[in-house]
């Protein structure tokens, strides 16, 4: 009974509730966002880092990985050290230099990452076959670096190092085979880049003689040992930067701050319309209504009743608007992840809007609640309406 | 045994800042299986005694006892109990939920006494065809005719077997035809043992009624039985 008067006192003016559900939908899409854009990025940093299970990265001192062209030089005992610590499963050194191959007349430039394919984490292969352990004449490929250079799996390549660029001529030059084709995880979207054995790509960049490397990442065995291996490495070699992918994570958080302040504003701002919303339209209804309450009161109805009926009123606008708010909030959320993650030199595999489980409902739960909460006033004034009062006035 | 009680009951109201006497220490007892007229002009107090007598509104002073209870010590809890189990009303402009159906109106005090959704659509089924809608049960209030509506409110009044039924201007929204069958309606009612008062200006549905008290100026001029029908 309750729920056939709320469905049809709902129905009784289709358009106002149509309008109503609409907004509460738009302020939930919103709300749902903002949720996720607050906890996106640096929930699809983490995974993106954690993506080949390497929970330590070490940099040259006072640098991110990548963040800069320094090196750490002399990183072969490091390595050598690494590997001795019986904590630690994997160590994988990566270099990343300038490569160029020579594509018919022109040149081209692509991102060189030299890995050891024992111990590897920058990519996942996609066809072809990996690199091998120990194979020094083996390359594998990003899909837009073959389709820039016209490369197949087979295909013998010359790898050009060290360009003059007065000469436009390599000082060294390697001839490598396509093995496979790879997504390489830290890569921008269309990025031209290849990998190869650490070591060959050692010999085509900068400064070979002091061993350089970028970045070494490093999986440690127990997921608990992770800190304690980190401190311990970087006790042990201070001439670098040693960070755990939940520092990094850390680092990377407060560089957002900015962007989750905003996004927590925006979606408070959104949930505040959500509540006012429904507050105003159910305010205006109860006050069409009051002689129908006044009537419910005077054949026995008890103000609880009367409270529960109009809450309900409120939860179901809020609850089909929340539905109606995810399914779009999920839509744009695609459509701006795709608008911003096209900005240039940013990681293909970053998201700024990561739908998760737990951020949907948040943002539903937050909505409803909300809205049931809104409809809390309008609730006291249908059961306060006073009886008599309101059935003269109504008779007048 | 008395199902009102009153003993000079006074009404007062704040009408801009002024008080303005709506009763002044009326006096009524109605007994089981009554059925009484309330009448007067415009202004005399009626449907504020009516208002009183159905515990829709307190006495400003005076004593009123419903079905043995005093009134001015209860809870709203308790008063809304009381209107819901014990008390039946019929209201000028019929008040009915416009959304439900002519059934879903007249179970509506059942459901909130806690009647099972079977033994209510049982009974919603013979009131209405008590006031005679038996095939008009699931047409919509808006559905149906003033005449139409008041049977459904008369069938709602009576849902729960109260034990007293007050109807304000029972007849004052209808044309002569309907307003003789909600009459005969009421005749009917008083005949099966209920206690029925009626306000209203109407001096034909007065002339008919066994009882009758009239107002004037807030306080009970007449309060006489007819000698014959």
């Amino acid at each position: 009974m309750t729920w056939a008067l709320v469905v049809r006192s709902l129905v009784r003016h289709p358009v106002r509730t149509l309008l109503v559900i609409a907004g509460i939908a738009v302020a939930a899409a919103l709300l749902l966002d903002m949720v996720m854009l607050a906890g996106g990025m640096e929930r699809s940093f983490s995974r993106m880092l954690l993506s080949r299970g390497y929970q330590i990265r070490l940099s040259p001192k006072g640098t991110l990985p990548f963040d800069s062209e320094a090196m750490i030089p002399a990183i072969t005992p490091i390595l050598e050290d690494l590997r001795d610590d019986p904590d630690i499963e994997q160590v994988g050194p990566v270099l990343a230099t300038s490569l160029h191959v020579s594509v018919g007349d022109s040149l081209l430039t692509v991102v060189g990452y030299g890995v050891d394919p024992a111990a590897q984490g920058l990519y996942e292969l996609e066809s072809g076959t990996d690199l091998a352990p120990g194979d020094s004449t083996g390359l594998v490929v990003s899909e837009p670096a073959a389709a820039a250079a016209g490369w197949r799996l087979g295909d013998t390549v010359r790898l050009q190092g060290r360009l003059d660029p007065q000469s436009a001529r390599a000082a060294v030059e390697r001839v490598v085979v396509v093995r496979g084709v790879v997504r390489f995880l830290y890569d921008a979207r269309g990025q031209r880049s290849v990998g190869a054995d650490f070591r060959l790509v050692q010999s085509l960049g900068r400064q070979p003689d002091v061993d350089p490397a970028s970045m070494v990442m490093v999986k440690v065995r127990a997921d608990d040992r992770v800190d304690a291996v980190a401190e311990r490495i970087a006790a042990a070699h201070r001439t670098v930067e040693v960070n755990s992918v939940a520092a990094l994570v850390v680092q990377f958080r407060s560089r957002l701050v900015y962007f989750q302040q905003l996004s927590l504003i925006l979606a408070t701002i959104s949930l505040v319309v959500g509540v006012l919303l429904v507050g105003t339209i159910l305010t205006i209804t109860v006050s069409e209504r009051i002689g129908e309450f006044a009537v419910l009161r005077g054949i026995g109805v008890r103000r609880a009743r009367i409270v529960r009926l109009v809450m309900a009123e409120g939860a179901v606008l809020t609850g089909v608007g929340a539905i109606g708010g995810v399914v779009l909030g999920l839509v744009t959320a695609r459509y701006l992840d795709a608008i911003l993650t096209s900005f240039p030199g940013l990681p293909a595999a970053i998201s700024f809007f990561v739908p998760e489980r737990t951020a949907i409902a948040r943002a539903a739960i937050a909505v409803f609640v909300a809205g049931v909460a809104a409809s809390g006033y309008p609730a006291w004034l249908a059961a306060r309406a006073p009886i008599a009062e309101t059935l003269r006035a109504d008779a007048e | 045994m008395s199902v009102v009680l009153g003993r000079d009951l006074t009404k007062v109201y704040s009408l801009n800042g002024r008080q303005v006497a709506a009763l002044r220490g009326v006096s009524l007892t109605i007994a089981a299986g009554e059925y009484l007229a309330i009448t007067g002009p415009s202004g005399s107090g009626k449907s504020t005694l009516l208002q009183l007598l159905g515990g829709l509104d307190s006495p400003s002073s005076g004593r009123l006892e419903l079905m043995g209870r005093a009134v001015e010590g209860l809870s709203d809890d308790e008063l809304t109990d009381l209107r819901l189990r014990q008390v039946g009303f019929v209201f000028q402009r019929f008040h009915l939920m416009p959304v439900l159906t002519a059934r879903e109106n007249v179970e509506l005090p059942l459901a909130e006494a806690g009647v099972g959704r079977r033994e209510r659509g049982q009974r919603a089924a013979e009131l209405l065809a008590y006031v005679g809608l038996a095939d008009r049960s699931d047409h919509r209030a808006t559905q149906l005719s003033g005449g139409e509506m008041q049977r459904v409110a008369i069938a709602r009044a009576l849902a729960n077997r109260p034990a007293l039924i007050l109807a304000d201007e029972p007849t004052g929204e209808l044309d002569a035809a309907t307003g003789a069958q909600i009459l005969a309606l009421f005749d009917q009612l008083h005949r099966d043992g209920v206690t029925l008062v009626v306000v209203t200006h109407d001096e034909h549905l007065a002339a008919r009624v066994p009882r009758r008290v009239h107002l004037q100026d807030g306080r009970i001029d007449r309060d006489e039985l007819a000698t014959a029908r």
